[in-house]
C-alpha cells in the first residue's frame, strides 16, 4: 500500500497548477458561465489544444494514438487539477476506454487523437424514453442496408448533443435475439442528415446556476434519428456485441477525478466558508453540532477519495473491477447529497437564495447544489443499480 | 499511490490468515472467555515464533524492524478470527517503549516481547474516561528518587496477565510549559496495586486498577518528568489505529458470514440473498468495511512515513465506530432469530466489535479532534492535502 505521490507526481501537479494560472482566460470563464455550451466553445478548444501539447491528456492511453502510455495516477492528477477549476480535460464519460478496448485500428487512429485535442467530443446516446436504468430495453433501431446501417429512434438526455461532433450510441440491431444480445454501438457524426436535437431545460436554468454548481448544466437534449444512414464502419465492436462493450466502457467512465470532485467539493467549500465568514458576528463553526457534522462529512469525503484512489490503483495495475467501480459510484454520490443537505441546515435560510438574489452566498451556489447533487446518484447507473451490481458481481448473490 | 496491498503485504496477510484460521476456533474463543488468563500460551508462543510479536520492533532488540502497516495486517487477521490473545495491548505498549523508552527499558522489555515471554498493557482511562490530559488525576508524588502512585485507572486490558503496564500519571498541575503528565512502567503485581475484574460485553479481560501508595523507582519513568502527554497521545494514536485493524478484520468476517447465510437461507421459496433489499444491505456492509479499512491503513502508512497522522487516526476510528457497528448489527438482522441465540457463534463477533467502538475514543471524541484540526487552524483545507498547521 502506498498512499502518497512520488516527487515527480508532485512536480507534475505543480506544473499543471502553474499552467492553469497562466492559461485560463477571462474569455474561457465567460464561456463556461454561459452554460449552454457546457463550457466547450472555442476558448475551451483552444485551451485543450494547449493542454494536449503539454502531453497531459490521455496520459494512460497508448502512445500510438496520441497518449503517453503512462500512469493512470498521473492522468488522475491532471484531471483533478483541471476539474477543480471546473474544466473537464480528462475525457471522463467520453467513451474513450471502450474505443481503446473494442475499436478497430482505423477507429482508434481517428478518434483518440481527435478526442485528445478536444476536436472530437461525444454526446452519449444510451437512455431512451422507455429505457433508462433498464438500458437493455432500448428500442432505437439500426437496420443493415448493404454496407450501411439506417437508424431510427430517439435518445434522451444527450447532454452534449448540441455541441458534440459525434454521438456514441447504442442501437438495437437484432430485435429477435435475447435483448442483451441484439444491441450494437455506433459512433455517428452529428452532422449526418436526419439527426434533430431538441433542447430540454433543466431545473438549473431559471435562474442559471453559477459556475461550479454540482450538475449545474442548464440544458440537456433529446435527439431524434430519422432514416439516419451511416456506413457500417461506424460500428464499435461486434455487431450485436454492443452490450458488453458498453458495460465495460461505463465501468471505466464512471470512476475518476470528475465523479470524486463532484461529490466532495462541497465538503471543502463549507469548511473554508465557515472559517472565514459569519452571520452578524456568529460563525456556524462555533456550534458543537455543526462541528460534529463537518467532521463526520470530512471523514466520509476521505472515503470518497480513497475509493477513487482504489479504482485508479486497479486500473493502473491493469486489473478489472468486480465491484470497486460500483462501490465508488454508490458512496460518492450519496455522500455528495448528504453534504449538500447538511450545508442547507448549517447556512439555514441563506441556503435557499438563488443566483442573482440579494444576500445570496457564493452566487446562490448552495441552493443550486441542492437541485443538482442527487443527479450524480442517477446518471451513469443509479446508486440502486450500482448496489445490485455490487451484490451480484462482487458478492456473488443470486438474481432475484 | 496504490491503495492495494503489495505482493509482500498480501503474503503476510495470507500467512496470518492461514495460521489463525487453522488455530483459532470459536470453541477456543468461547473457552478463553471463561479462562483465568484469557489466552492460550501455546498460541501466543506460536505467534512469537512466526515473528509477529517482534514484527515492528527494531532488529537490535530482537525484532524484525518492519513497518507498522505490516503489524496492522496481522491485527486485522487476528480480529477476523477474534484471536483471544493480548496482542493489541502488548503491541501498543511495546511500540511506545520503541519510540520513547531508554536503552535499558528497551533491553529489558523488547526482546522479551518479541519472543513471546512478556505481555504488556497500558492504563490511561480514569473515571472521566475521556482521553484528555485534564482527565488524568492519578497522582504520582515524588518520593526520594522514585514516586508513589495513588488513584484509579479504568478499562485496563489484560492487566491480570501483563508483566508490565504503562501508566499515565499526574506529576504536576498543567502549566503553560506542559500538561504535567508523566508515563511510568509499573509492575502489575506490585504492592498497593489492586485489580478488580470488570464484566464486559466482549467477555474480555478488563480491569479497574486502584493504586494505593504504590511505590515505583526512578528507572520506571518513560521519557521526561511532566513531559509524558505527547508520548501518551502517540501511544493512543497507534493503539487506536491497531484497534481499527481488528475492527475491520472482524467486521469483514461478520459481513462474509451474512453473505453466506443469505445465499443459503431459503424463504418464500428462494434464497433471501436474491431479495434486493437484502442485497443492498450486504452491499452497504462491504462499502462500510472497505471504507474503514482504507482510512485505517492510510493512517498506519502515514505513521510509517513520518507524516502527521492524528487526524487520520481519528477519521478511521470515528468511521469504524459507526460503520463497523452498523455491519455487525446488520449481520445480526440478516441472520434473524438464530443470530440471537447463545449457541450460534455470530454474537461473538457482534459483542467484540460493539465493545471496540467504545474503546480508545468515542465517535464524538474523535470527531471533536477532527473538527478542531479542520476549523480552528487558519488556512484553507483541501482533501488529499495536509491540513494547515498552527504556527
Amino acid at each position: 500500500m502506498d498512499f502518497g505521490y512520488t516527487t515527480e507526481q508532485e512536480d507534475l501537479r505543480q506544473q499543471v497548477r502553474d499552467f492553469i494560472d497562466g492559461n485560463v482566460s477571462q474569455g474561457l470563464l465567460d464561456e463556461m458561465e454561459g452554460g449552454e455550451e457546457g463550457g466547450r466553445g472555442p476558448e475551451y478548444r483552444e485551451l485543450v489544444g494547449k493542454v494536449a501539447d503539454m502531453g497531459w491528456i490521455g496520459i494512460s492511453w497508448p502512445k500510438e494514438y496520441g497518449g503517453q502510455s503512462g500512469s493512470r495516477i498521473d492522468q488522475y492528477i491532471v484531471e483533478e487539477e483541471f476539474m477543480r477549476r471546473g474544466i473537464n480535460v480528462g475525457g471522463a464519460g467520453s467513451g474513450a476506454p471502450a474505443i481503446l478496448a473494442a475499436g478497430t485500428e482505423e477507429q482508434k487512429e481517428y478518434f483518440i487523437p481527435g478526442m485528445i485535442r478536444g476536436e472530437i467530443i461525444f454526446a452519449l446516446g444510451f437512455t431512451e424514453p422507455q429505457a433508462g436504468a433498464d438500458l437493455a430495453g432500448l428500442q432505437c433501431r439500426a437496420v443493415r442496408d448493404g454496407d450501411d446501417f439506417v437508424i431510427n429512434g430517439q435518445k434522451m438526455y444527450t447532454s452534449a448533443a448540441h455541441y458534440a461532433s459525434h454521438i456514441y450510441m447504442m442501437c438495437r440491431t437484432d430485435p429477435d435475439a435475447p435483448r442483451h444480445r441484439g444491441i450494437s454501438i455506433f459512433l455517428v457524426p452529428m452532422d449526418t442528415p436526419g439527426i434533430t436535437v431538441r433542447p430540454l431545460w433543466t431545473i438549473q436554468s431559471d435562474p442559471p446556476a453559477p459556475l461550479g454548481t454540482t450538475y449545474g448544466m442548464v440544458r440537456t437534449n433529446e435527439t431524434f434519428f430519422e432514416n439516419v444512414r451511416i456506413p457500417a464502419s461506424c460500428m464499435l465492436g461486434e455487431e450485436n456485441g454492443g452490450w458488453y462493450v458498453g458495460a465495460m466502457g461505463l465501468n471505466l467512465d464512471r470512476v475518476g477525478a470528475s465523479r470524486y470532485l463532484i461529490s466532495v467539493r462541497r465538503d471543502e467549500d463549507i469548511v473554508n466558508w465557515v472559517k472565514e465568514n459569519d452571520f452578524g458576528g456568529h460563525s456556524p463553526a462555533e456550534d458543537p453540532a455543526v462541528r460534529d457534522k463537518l467532521a463526520e462529512l470530512w471523514t466520509e469525503a476521505q472515503v470518497c477519495r480513497l475509493m477513487t484512489m482504489r479504482s485508479m490503483s486497479l486500473v493502473n495495475r491493469g486489473g478489472t473491477f468486480t465491484y470497486e467501480g460500483s462501490a465508488e459510484k454508490v458512496w460518492a454520490p450519496e455522500h455528495g447529497v448528504k453534504t449538500t443537505e447538511a450545508i442547507s441546515q448549517i447556512l439555514g435560510p441563506y441556503a435557499q437564495l438563488l443566483n442573482g438574489s440579494p444576500e445570496a452566498i457564493e452566487d446562490g451556489l448552495y441552493a443550486h447544489n441542492l437541485m443538482g447533487s442527487f443527479q450524480s446518484g442517477i446518471n451513469h447507473g443509479s446508486v440502486q443499480i450500482m448496489r445490485d451490481q455490487m451484490a451480484r458481481r462482487g458478492l456473488g448473490l443470486p438474481r432475484g | 499511490m496504490d491503495t492495494l496491498p503489495s505482493e509482500e503485504e498480501q503474503m503476510i496477510k495470507n500467512v496470518a490468515r492461514e495460521l489463525l484460521e487453522a488455530e483459532v476456533t470459536t470453541a477456543m474463543v468461547r473457552e478463553m472467555e471463561l479462562d483465568d488468563l484469557g489466552y492460550p500460551p501455546a498460541l501466543w508462543k506460536q505467534m512469537a515464533d512466526q515473528g509477529w510479536l517482534g514484527m515492528a520492533i527494531p532488529e537490535q532488540y530482537g525484532g524484525q524492524g518492519l513497518p507498522i502497516t505490516y503489524l496492522g495486517l496481522i491485527l486485522e487477521e487476528a480480529g477476523r478470527v477474534l484471536a483471544p490473545v493480548p496482542l493489541h495491548s502488548t503491541m501498543s505498549a511495546a511500540l511506545t517503549i520503541v519510540s520513547d523508552g531508554n536503552d535499558q527499558q528497551k533491553q529489558d522489555i523488547l526482546p522479551a516481547v518479541s519472543d513471546g515471554g512478556m505481555v504488556l498493557t497500558y492504563a490511561v482511562h480514569e473515571r472521566d474516561a475521556r482521553l484528555i490530559p485534564e482527565a488524568m488525576q492519578l497522582q504520582a508524588t515524588k518520593d526520594g528518587d522514585g514516586w508513589v502512585l495513588n488513584g484509579t485507572k479504568m478499562f485496563v486490558d489484560n492487566f491480570i496477565v501483563a508483566q508490565r503496564c504503562l501508566v499515565a500519571a499526574r506529576t504536576s498541575p498543567a502549566s503553560d510549559a506542559n500538561q504535567g503528565i508523566s508515563l511510568f512502567l509499573v509492575d502489575p503485581n506490585g504492592t498497593g496495586v489492586i485489580q478488580t475484574a470488570l464484566t464486559t460485553l466482549a467477555k474480555d479481560k478488563q480491569s479497574r486498577v486502584d493504586f494505593k501508595d504504590h511505590r515505583i523507582d526512578g528507572a520506571a519513568l518513560v521519557g521526561e518528568v511532566d513531559q509524558g502527554w505527547p508520548i501518551v497521545e502517540a501511544m493512543l494514536d497507534r493503539a487506536t489505529a491497531l484497534l481499527c485493524c481488528q475492527m475491520v478484520g472482524a467486521a469483514r468476517k461478520d459481513a462474509e458470514m451474512a453473505i453466506e447465510y443469505a445465499k443459503n437461507r431459503v424463504a418464500f421459496g428462494r434464497p433471501i440473498g436474491s431479495f434486493q433489499s437484502v442485497q443492498h444491505m450486504l452491499a452497504d456492509m462491504i462499502l462500510h468495511v472497505d471504507g474503514g479499512g482504507m482510512l485505517t491503513f492510510e493512517a498506519l502508512w502515514k505513521m510509517d512515513n513520518d507524516l502527521p497522522y492524528s487526524v487520520e487516526v481519528s477519521q478511521a476510528k470515528a468511521f469504524c465506530n459507526e460503520k463497523c457497528e452498523s455491519v455487525v448489527r446488520t449481520s445480526q438482522v440478516i441472520h434473524g432469530g438464530i443470530g440471537f441465540m447463545m449457541e450460534f457463534d455470530l454474537h461473538l463477533w457482534f459483542r467484540r466489535v460493539t465493545s471496540w467502538t467504545m474503546r480508545l475514543g468515542t465517535t464524538y471524541d474523535h470527531r471533536s479532534r477532527i473538527a478542531a484540526a479542520l476549523l480552528d487552524v487558519p488556512g484553507k483545507v483541501r482533501l488529499g492535502m495536509p491540513l494547515p498547521t498552527a504556527v
